[in-house]
């Protein structure tokens, strides 16, 4: 196991000196948030004072080089713990504001928030998002208390979402990790987690930090590599998750690749472990499950569908090379469905990724041009998807997705047999330090 | 009589007579080295072929992913068959540029000499062909799937446009190399290259005065955007 260190800049080795140690450690990856830094800052200084007073706590905040006041709001936020019936805080929390080195990304920030994990020897860390409105102190209780009082090494995020929020997790991410892992993780790229100092340190020492992992494909990283390490793994439910707007002109296409070339990625490094594993098991939920009431999310339809039959005119001679013959067949039947309507039934959408899977896997083109040509696709399957759950309520939309799930788990042999035709090795997980889990650490 | 047919039509008789002796052993041995050159030819492209294909060679570079560069850039030819036939033209080659020296003639063997010093022109043409065919065929592609996704009609004319661009500069750059034409291929190239420019910076700034005019608000002004756009959270 490689024990290289990360760079980190002479203030923050200095400050590191003066700390010692902790057994509680928080990161905040960060972008200019000078919006809802502050909010954050604070529901994390007070979920620490009074879900964990006794602990010695520090506070990581990674900056990716802000050109706002985030580092400086970071620095000087104060709370008035009296309002929050915290009489006296027994333990200072302490505070680092560093810069990253590296390629810049969220994975770039994490590698910095590990390597201070890893230096202070913390029992526990969590990482939260700079750019949460919804965060309130509880969070910060939900992500570390698994850690260190239930013997978990890593908490997945359960969020309330409206029934089209985070299209990607729920008809690729979630389904797709779920059938290959075997573990009904909701929100495996949620972007709150919390994790043992010990699954912190297994990460640093991936040699991973100079890929695509180290710019936005992190979570899901943290997540299938929990899985595979054999940690315990849980989930906590944290309520409905709203943040700050992302720019409305961020690239769909490119963001399907950070997520897609991820999955498969992963897929190649644990082909051994997936390909073995049978159906899935529900993992633990912490924390007490509530209706709310979420933000309405318009979706031009329309303008999905128009796109889609774009890409199936235009596009078809690619998608030829990279899915079944039988899967463009069903396709092009589809062409011939009237105006907006664009049904691609959930066993063609779970043909359509394990085909791009493996096209992936056998490079039968460059993969940059594998991933970016199924964005017509995608939005296809998300048309499909907004039509097949009109009316419907957010349960009943969560049924269709559990019917995805299965969906997906039911043709894993599909998969199975297109991935690989050599015979598969017997594997051995590389365990942390659990070898027989009740609780879904067993791959076999 | 006998004197002046002796010496106009005998003597010139002999002579040819007695060149033809004296060239007939080099024809010859051009022509043995060319037959030679050809069984050599068939023999190393056969030989090697076969040797490549029982060591695995193709199922190397389809570990290395070559195979599916070439099939990217349209060759569907495995590559133990590729280097045979590369095999076999270069001694072909080489075979006819020695049995022309056989010859023994000074201009066909300045011929000889100037074909062997023009090869390694021939070569970076062909590099540059290669090079310029599998560099369009990638690009085509990459802009065929940024058109598209970012909605654009003429996807396909765009993409079109793109490989046809490169294997042309690429066609210009290899006549330029094998000295064909050298000043009129660059001017050509350079006037019709200028005008496309020309053409598309003028169609562009008198039909899509709002479109460019809209690009650059939205790039340096920061405003909300119109509501046919939907909120949805792929994330």
């Amino acid at each position: 196991m490689s024990t290289s260190f990360t760079p980190l800049t002479a203030p923050t080795e200095a400050r590191l000196q003066d700390i010692g140690s902790a057994e509680i450690l928080v990161g905040i990856p960060s972008y200019n948030n000078a919006d809802t830094v502050g909010h954050v800052v604070q529901a994390v200084s007070v979920g620490l004072a009074k879900y964990f007073p006794g602990h010695r706590a520090v506070l990581v905040n990674s900056d990716g080089g802000s050109s706002d006041e985030t580092t400086a709001i970071v620095a000087r936020t104060t709370i008035d713990f009296q309002h929050f019936f915290i009489a006296e805080q027994q333990s200072i929390l302490h505070r680092i504001v560093t810069p990253y080195h590296g390629i810049p990304g969220k994975g770039s920030a994490f590698r910095t928030i590990f390597e201070i994990a890893r230096r202070l020897k913390t029992r526990a860390c969590a990482v939260v998002d700079a750019d949460l409105r919804s965060i309130s102190p509880e969070w910060i209780e939900l992500l570390l208390r698994p850690i260190m009082e239930e013997g978990y090494d890593y908490v997945a995020p359960y969020y309330l979402r409206h029934k089209y929020d985070g299209t990607i997790t729920n008809s690729l991410a979630y389904p797709l990790t779920r059938a290959l892992y075997g573990q009904q993780i909701r929100q495996p790229i949620g972007g709150e987690f919390g994790f043992s100092g010990e699954l912190a340190v297994h990460y640093l020492d991936q040699h991973v930090w100079d890929s695509e992992v180290a710019r936005f494909g992190i979570d899901i990283w943290m997540t299938t590599e929990a899985i595979a390490s054999g940690a315990r793994v849980c989930q906590s439910f944290l309520g409905a998750k709203i943040h700050n707007p992302k720019d409305p002109s961020a690239d769909l296409s490119t963001m399907l690749v950070q997520v897609m070339g991820a999955l498969f990625a992963l897929m190649e490094q644990h082909e051994d472990l997936w390909s073995r594993q049978g159906t899935s098991q529900p993992v633990p939920l912490f924390g007490f499950p509530y209706e709310v009431g979420v933000e309405p999310v318009h979706v031009n339809v329309e303008r999905m569908v128009s796109h889609y039959r774009h890409g199936l005119t235009d596009l078809g001679p690619i998608w030829q090379q990279i899915l079944a013959t039988d899967t463009v067949s069903r396709l092009r039947d589809l062409q011939g469905t009237a105006g907006t309507d664009c049904r691609i039934p959930d066993e063609l959408w779970v043909q359509i990724v394990y085909d791009a899977a493996t096209a992936y896997h056998k490079r039968i083109m460059p993969r940059d041009h594998l991933l970016k040509a199924l964005t017509p696709l995608y939005l296809g399957r998300t048309a499909s998807f907004v039509q097949a759950t009109q009316g419907l309520t957010s349960k009943e939309a969560e049924q269709k997705i559990e019917a995805l799930c299965r969906t997906f788990e039911h043709m894993k042999p599909y998969l199975v047999e297109c991935w690989q035709p050599r015979a598969l090795q017997p594997f051995t997980p590389a365990l942390l330090h659990h070898t027989t889990v009740a609780a879904g650490g067993d791959h076999e | 009589m006998n004197d002046f047919i002796s010496q106009a039509l005998l003597n010139p008789l002999q002579l040819l007579g007695h060149q033809l002796l004296t060239v007939l052993p080099n024809v010859l041995a051009m022509g043995i080295i060319l037959l030679g050159g050809l069984l050599t030819a068939w023999a190393f492209g056969f030989f090697v072929e076969r040797l490549l294909r029982m060591i695995g060679f193709d199922h190397l570079c389809d570990r290395l992913g070559l195979n599916a560069a070439l099939l990217r850039g349209g060759v569907k030819t495995d590559p133990s068959r590729l280097v045979g036939h590369s095999i076999y033209w270069t001694v072909i080659v080489l075979a006819s540029i020695t049995a022309l020296g056989a010859l023994n003639l000074a201009p066909i063997n300045q011929f000889a000499h100037s074909l062997l010093a023009y090869v390694p022109h021939l070569v970076t043409a062909t590099v540059i062909l290669l090079a310029g065919y599998f560099l369009s065929n990638f690009t085509s592609r990459a802009v065929l799937i940024a058109a598209v996704n970012a909605g654009l009609t003429p996807a396909r004319l765009i993409a079109s446009c793109s490989r046809w661009g490169i294997q042309v500069l690429a066609g210009a750059m290899a006549l330029e190399q094998l000295g064909i034409a050298q000043h009129i291929v660059v001017v050509g190239f350079g006037i019709t290259w200028g005008g496309i420019v020309l053409a598309g910076a003028i169609a562009f700034g008198l039909g899509a005065t709002d479109l460019a005019k809209g690009l650059l608000e939205r790039r340096l002004v920061a405003r909300p955007r119109s509501g046919t756009v939907d909120d949805l959270h792929h994330w």
